[in-house]
């Protein structure tokens, strides 16, 4: 694809931005010395308004708790949700952090996915994910935008919406729709809350405090081509990296029995392959490059939360190749059935080439155990709020 | 120009009425001095180009069989230059360069398109003129003269490739001084480096570590400028000796930027006795700052050295001629280290270890058509890195 047709294919999601931001207008008025905008502070009391929801205990920072990155503060593989509150999704809640530098999902010029909000990229933009949950039957469950629209009426806050976005803005519910994600997007522009910054890392960068000799090695590790080569899709260097490319990768993540939908042994997440506008096979089993920051909070990982300690994380990294009895079923006859969280034809999509996964059963992994301490000691300096 | 034909004129007018109206024994001795001063203008206006415009340029094409591995062979038209002089007048004129490297530049491709020299030069007397613009640092033997006619070789030395990045441009201001017993004197201000440009990940750096954060006037970031100087001596016939010195910080205000002092100083010196041609160089490189700035970048191929050298010594011979044509076999035994030594990180055991000097022996000879075309075909090994052995044959040209 050339770069003028690639550029041409973003055009939509820009001109629907455009034409949102100019329907919304009022909604990027400046911020006050200090303080939200008002269509960000409006964001702000959206996104924890639970009223919004069918079951009228849900909001946005539920499942994105502040405390835990903005993302979930349990160690349920998915989150509950629906009208009562007792269905289960497929994926986990990422952070919704560090994503204002994120793009519309895009291939970048070797063909690689790039960019687009959700684990498939399948949101254009942050004002585009904001508007997903609400509707999601397993999630916020609301029947229509217009019965979102009609909650946001009554809510204690519907007079400054008004404000912000005409007195006629709930007469039209898409647009009165379109506004309140705008106003979500907003608040996740403006609020520091959402790109801090703050952690031991970012004091490391800034060269006011050092690394532990554990955690030095541990950023050598990560950064080493031959040995972790985590740097290689979570960049570490740069101004204030967010480590993440941003890009897609199958990793054949095992199989969690704990999440429900997997009770059913005909399901399966394939990632890209699960959107109707993505005919590429060999992206089947292909999920977002999450930005480690923060990840020493998550309570369990990867999309389907297979695991629940960072430790196990970065160990499946470097042995699932070289010990994969211990992540995936063994048949009587002693195989291993590898990837069994993919249908086997979408078996060669994963990454078996790059560092670490390069190996074979019986050798060295790329990191021994004590190394992968050191990778954990490091990540531990990604999370926000450090202080001496 | 126009001046000097006035002069001229007027000269010959002279000429012509003294003929008619002195003595004859002072009309000798006058016409004699006159005849001398026609004789000098006449000199001076033949030394100098017929237009105020001039085009030039050089170019070369090289092919390459890696004796180890057949499949890295390539031909290759490695860099195409047109220079363009402009005398505005006297004492000021517009040197240029452009190039273009391996033929084809887009976006698929690896070729590029830039402007290797772009500087104004204004002669303040007969000692002194000022340079400012783009224009080449004054570095090493090569660096200001690399027409593939000017040195032995299909392709550039590896220490005024690595250590010294040739062709090492800048921007920024310079005065020459050029003294009757030979000195030529250079120093000034310009563009430096940015070292955030370096990427860790890639190898680019340990080819040239200079190389890799030099800024060739592109969007350069002008935060912190450059001091450079450079004597060279040719006092005696046949005999170069020089050196030069370029300092810079490569923070350039950036925010969490260590200061990134990096210095290349050279001693260099050139010896034609008879048909032989010896020269050498040894340049070498130091960066301060460079622990700070590698610690954050610990475990990639490629952190940043403290320092960084290399040296060369070569000889060729003026073996033969013929009308136009002449051949001049050489040799040259160069040593080279992108990364001789590190600043300790902690903990110690992060600290890179120094790399290898890489020591290479290159023979082969430069054939003329005449002085302006030449031929040239040498052999290449290297001691460390052998899949770099290689046979080269090059046509090179400069007008």
């Amino acid at each position: 694809m050339s770069a003028r047709t690639r550029n041409l294919c973003l055009l939509p999601g820009a001109g629907l931005a455009l034409a949102l931001a100019l329907a919304c207008g009022s909604a990027v008025k400046p911020a006050d010395a200090g303080g939200l905008s008002p269509a960000a502070s409006l964001g702000e009391q959206i996104f924890k308004d639970t009223s919004l929801s069918a079951s009228g205990l849900q909001s946005c920072a539920t499942c994105h708790v502040a405390e835990a990155a903005h993302g979930a503060d349990n160690d349920l593989p998915a989150q509950l949700g629906g009208p009562a509150m007792n269905l289960q999704g497929t994926r986990q809640s990422p952070s919704i952090r560090y994503l204002a530098g994120n793009t519309a999902f895009h291939y970048d010029s070797e063909g690689t996915p790039t960019g687009g909000f959700f684990w498939d990229g399948r949101a254009e933009s942050l004002a585009a994910q904001a508007g997903g949950p609400f509707l999601n039957p397993v999630e916020m469950a609301m029947p229509s935008k217009a019965a979102v629209v009609a909650k946001l009426a009554a809510a204690p806050y519907a007079a400054s919406f008004r404000a912000v976005y005409g007195d006629a803005i709930f007469s039209d519910p898409e647009q009165a729709y379109r506004c309140m994600t705008l106003a979500l997007q907003q608040y996740q522009r403006e609020d520091a809350e959402f790109q801090p910054f703050s952690s031991k890392y970012d004091a490391f960068l800034r060269g006011s405090v050092r690394l532990s000799d554990a955690e030095a090695r541990g950023l050598a590790l990560f950064n080493d081509p031959r040995k972790g080569n985590c740097a290689a899709c979570h960049p570490s260097s740069g101004d204030q990296p967010l480590f993440t490319d941003f890009t897609y990768d199958v990793l054949g993540v095992p199989r969690n029995p704990a999440l429900s939908a997997n009770a059913d042994p005909e399901f399966f997440d394939l990632g890209l392959g699960a959107r109707a506008d993505i005919d590429r096979p060999d992206l089947y089993g292909a999920f977002k490059v999450p930005s480690l920051r923060n990840v020493a909070l998550r309570r369990v990982l990867f999309h389907n939360g297979r695991f629940t300690s960072l430790k196990d994380a970065v160990t499946f990294y470097v042995q699932r190749d070289t010990n994969p009895e211990k992540y995936y079923p063994v048949a009587p006859d002693g195989t291993v059935m590898k990837f069994d969280d993919l249908p086997s034809k979408y078996h060669g999509n994963v990454n078996v080439t790059e560092v670490p996964y390069n190996r074979l059963p019986g050798q060295a992994p790329a990191l021994t155990d004590a190394e992968v301490d050191d990778v954990v000691a490091f990540l531990k300096t990604l999370t926000d709020g450090y202080t001496r | 120009m126009k001046s000097l034909r006035l002069s001229l004129l007027t000269a010959c007018l002279a000429l012509s009425a003294l003929r008619a109206q002195a003595p004859p024994e002072d009309l000798a001795k006058r016409v004699d001095a006159l005849s001398r001063e026609l004789e000098r203008m006449k000199g001076e206006l033949s030394a100098r180009p017929a237009s105020d415009t001039v085009l030039g340029g050089y170019g070369e094409i090289q092919f390459s069989h890696f004796s180890k591995d057949g499949s890295r062979d390539t031909a290759d038209l490695r860099r195409f230059v047109l220079a363009l002089t402009h005398r505005f007048d006297d004492r000021t004129e517009l040197v240029t360069e452009l190039e273009v490297e391996h033929a084809v530049s887009s976006s698929d491709d690896k070729g590029e398109v830039e402007i290797e020299q772009a500087y104004i030069q204004h002669r303040l007397s007969p000692t002194w003129s000022l340079r400012g613009g783009l224009f080449l640092v004054p570095a090493g033997l090569l660096n200001e003269r690399h027409e593939p006619t000017a040195f032995y070789g299909v392709e550039r030395n590896a220490v005024e490739t690595a250590i010294i990045p040739s062709t090492w441009r800048e921007g920024g201001l310079q005065v020459v001084g050029s003294f009757e017993n030979g000195i030529v004197l250079q120093a000034g201000v310009s563009t430096g480096f940015d070292f955030s440009k370096w990427d860790a990940a890639s190898t680019e750096g340990a080819e040239s570590p200079l190389g890799a954060v030099h800024q060739e006037l592109s969007g350069a970031r002008s935060h912190d400028l450059a001091a450079f100087a450079a004597v060279n001596w040719r006092g005696v016939p046949g005999l170069l000796l020089g050196g030069s010195w370029f300092h810079a910080k490569g923070a350039q205000g950036q925010p969490d930027m260590p200061a990134m002092a990096a210095t290349l100083w050279d001693v260099h010196a050139r010896w034609t006795p008879g048909p032989f041609d010896l020269s050498a160089v040894y340049a070498r490189g130091t960066v301060a700052d460079t622990a700070a700035f590698n610690q954050t970048r610990v475990g990639n191929p490629t952190l940043v050295p403290s320092r960084f050298e290399g040296w060369f010594g070569q000889a060729a011979w003026h073996a033969w001629s013929s009308g136009s044509y002449a051949l001049a076999p050489f040799v040259r035994y160069e040593s080279v280290n992108t990364a001789a030594a590190f600043e300790a990180l902690a903990p110690a055991s992060l600290t890179p270890a120094p790399a290898p000097s890489e020591r290479i022996w290159t023979a082969g000879f430069n054939f003329n058509l005449n002085p302006h075309v030449v031929l040239k075909a040498d052999l290449r090994r290297f001691r460390n890195d052998t899949a770099q052995n290689r046979v080269n044959l090059g046509l090179g040209w400069a007008f």
